[in-house]
């Protein structure tokens, strides 16, 4: 979320970044989306310059460029909070609660609809659709890692975490829990892979870098 | 099978994936096996693919034409995106090792050197934990030039997606890995001949090729030994929803959902009762609770015209109105249409107008027909891929076991059963 004082909307060195990424792929295009990746980590999110500053990195139309943004849901061509909440609110979380979950969202950081920054610039959320994690319903992203079996409390916990990083962390349970084997020939599993206390209290995981890039 | 070492600590590292016998397989397949031997061997395994289309693997791979000159690809299908599915993330984030071994092997089998990984964006974790898995690999000499000194280079690489449930689709996956919007190809020519940059690719689930090293540790023919007549082997199915233990897990074929349901789930919730579930994945037409001995079997499944899918199991109680979670799905395949084909795109908003008319009291008789004319508009293959007929058999198959919701929401303007759903 670092601003640049230069009159180019991206950094020199993330040009050149973006410049060394057509050579990892087959073909040159394939670079799009990693390029437009590095451009919104810098900025938060992708201005109209900063999309034309890709393509012609990448020797690219810029309509071409903004196509491919618009088309995706984790390109943001408007400003977010520093925290992002992506809500699932598909149906295996609805039937779990989500929309109240939200709703309490709402209220905890400040905002009164999808896409509102909170006033400190901390905070948005949006509703987005599956994301994989049925079991753990309701569920939500944040900050590139996934939160579990959500409650109102969990909410708040994970918003004051956010607020003041010296918070004592959620338990977010990112690491993976081994489910027992099926017995024998796998036709049956006589314990389920969650149990009794999985959602908290388990370890979490492993320290990783947060950088992300293809 | 696929779980069977879930139980271990750190089994994504390397050196415990490998202690257990993790990467033999590939070892055995590039030091001793041809080509074709592999292809034979999961032949005989009768493994189809576990993403929802239920393809047999080895066919796929022999579609690869053999005596193609230049590169040929296995593209890896991560980005699980089905409401209810989520067995891939499972697997990739409890055994990376074992996504990377199969795909690595598949390379081997259709004779080409590189696999790419196309995992959704959002699934940050399993993507590290590739990654990270990707570079032991290297280092060990797994994947590389010469992996265990033979003489045929095998990488595996990342891309990652930005979110589109579109891209689960194979073709559309194939566009947004070449850097476009994914918007379904029209076929032939089919991806074996012209996939990923224009060339052979196969394009794999994510729990087919974590099978596939059991396959070749195993044979063929032991995992052939499990499962039912025609649909061999085991499973991942996700259960989510009214259950009291939701979860991922491992089923031989066969088994029937009330095994699943009330055995491996826990069964309901206490004073509630099974209402519906969606047997795989939320494009699966809807089963009544009164269906829940239907066997797993993925035949006797699309007999009675719906479908294993990607195994996500989404069941539902009497405390939720079909009318509501119907149109909150189709709320999903509206914004989901990548708006290349008319009946999709049109129809998919349609539906969802007519559903929130219905769901603010203002439906009618007209609006019955409407849903009836607009599901058949979505399905039989108007579009160039599924999501369309998805929609349409959400609506067509509530609409078939739950009339009497439809006509209690069109023409009494009431609801049955207690708790709202999303935006009602």
């Amino acid at each position: 979320m670092k601003t640049t004082k230069t009159t180019s909307a991206l950094s020199p060195h993330l040009i050149e970044e973006i410049k060394a990424l057509p050579a990892r792929y087959p073909q040159p295009r394939s670079a799009v989306m990693p390029a437009l990746d590095l451009a919104q980590e810098e900025l938060g999110y992708l201005t109209p310059e900063a999309m034309t500053e890709v393509a012609t990195a990448l020797q690219l139309d810029a309509g071409y460029v903004e196509g491919v943004a618009t088309f995706y849901t984790l390109f943001h061509l408007e400003p977010i909070g520093k925290h992002r909440f992506y809500m699932c609110t598909n149906l295996s979380c609805t039937l779990r609660g989500a929309e109240e979950i939200v709703e309490h969202l709402r209220d905890a950081i400040g905002v009164k609809e999808a896409g509102e920054v909170s006033e400190d610039g901390l905070f948005s959320y949006e509703e987005v659709e599956c994301m994989g994690a049925c079991e753990y319903a309701p569920m939500c992203r944040v900050d590139h890692r996934y939160h579990y079996d959500l409650t109102n409390e969990k909410v708040d916990q994970l918003v004051a975490e956010k607020r003041h990083p010296a918070f004592p962390p959620v338990q977010a349970r990112v690491a993976p829990l081994p489910s027992p084997p099926p017995g024998g020939g796998g036709s049956e599993l006589p314990s389920p892979p969650r149990g009794e206390g999985q959602g908290e209290g388990l370890k979490p995981a492993k320290p990783r870098k947060k950088k992300a890039s293809a | 099978m696929l779980t069977e070492w879930f139980f271990k600590p750190n089994l994504h590292t390397l050196d415990v994936y490998e202690s257990l016998g993790g990467y033999s397989a590939l070892r055995k397949v590039v030091t001793t096996m041809t080509a074709q031997q592999v292809i034979d061997e999961v032949k005989v395994s009768g493994l189809r693919g576990r993403g929802g289309a239920d393809f047999p693997t080895a066919m796929k791979w022999s579609f690869v034409p053999k005596d193609h000159p230049g590169p040929k690809y296995i593209v890896v299908n991560a980005d699980e995106s089905e409401p209810g599915s989520a067995k891939d993330r499972y697997l990739m984030e409890n055994s990376p090792h074992a996504l990377i071994e199969g795909a690595a092997i598949a390379s081997f089998a259709i004779g080409g050197h590189q696999a790419w990984i196309y995992i959704r964006g959002e699934y940050d974790l399993p993507y590290e934990m590739l990654r990270d898995a990707i570079a032991e690999a290297h280092a060990k000499g797994y994947l590389g030039d010469h992996p265990f000194g033979a003489d045929h280079a095998l990488d595996v690489r990342l891309y990652r997606g930005h979110g589109a449930y579109i891209c689960g689709e194979e073709t559309a996956l194939l566009e947004s890995l070449e850097g476009k919007r994914a918007q379904p190809r029209s076929r032939p020519p089919f991806p074996a001949v012209k996939g990923a940059w224009g060339l052979p690719t196969a394009v794999n689930n994510v729990e087919t090729l974590s099978t596939v090293p059991w396959i070749i540790r195993h044979g063929g023919a032991e995992y052939a030994s499990r499962g039912t007549e025609k649909a061999k082997g085991t499973r991942m199915v996700t259960v989510s929803g009214d259950v009291q233990k939701p979860g991922n897990y491992e089923i031989e074929i066969g088994v029937t959902y009330r095994d699943i349901i009330e055995g491996l789930a826990g069964g309901m919730f206490p004073g509630r009762k099974l209402k519906v579930f969606w047997p795989g994945g939320s494009s699966a037409k809807v089963l009544p609770a009164s269906m829940i001995d239907t066997s797993t079997d993925l035949d006797g499944l699309k007999a009675l015209g719906t479908m294993g899918g990607s195994g996500g199991i989404i069941v539902m109680d009497d405390s939720h109105c079909v009318v509501k979670a119907a149109a909150r799905l189709l709320r999903f395949y509206a914004h989901e249409s990548c708006g290349k084909c008319t009946p999709c795109r049109v129809g998919g908003n349609w539906a969802v107008r007519t559903y929130d008319r219905i769901l603010a009291n203002e439906g009618s008789q007209l609006e019955l027909a409407i849903l009836e004319r607009v599901s058949d508009g979505l399905q039989n293959g108007r579009c160039l891929c599924g999501l369309g007929d998805a929609a349409g058999w959400v609506i067509e198959s509530t609409m078939r076991h739950f009339h009497d919701e439809y006509e209690d929401h069109c023409l009494r303007h009431t609801c049955n059963v207690g708790k709202a759903l999303a935006h009602a």
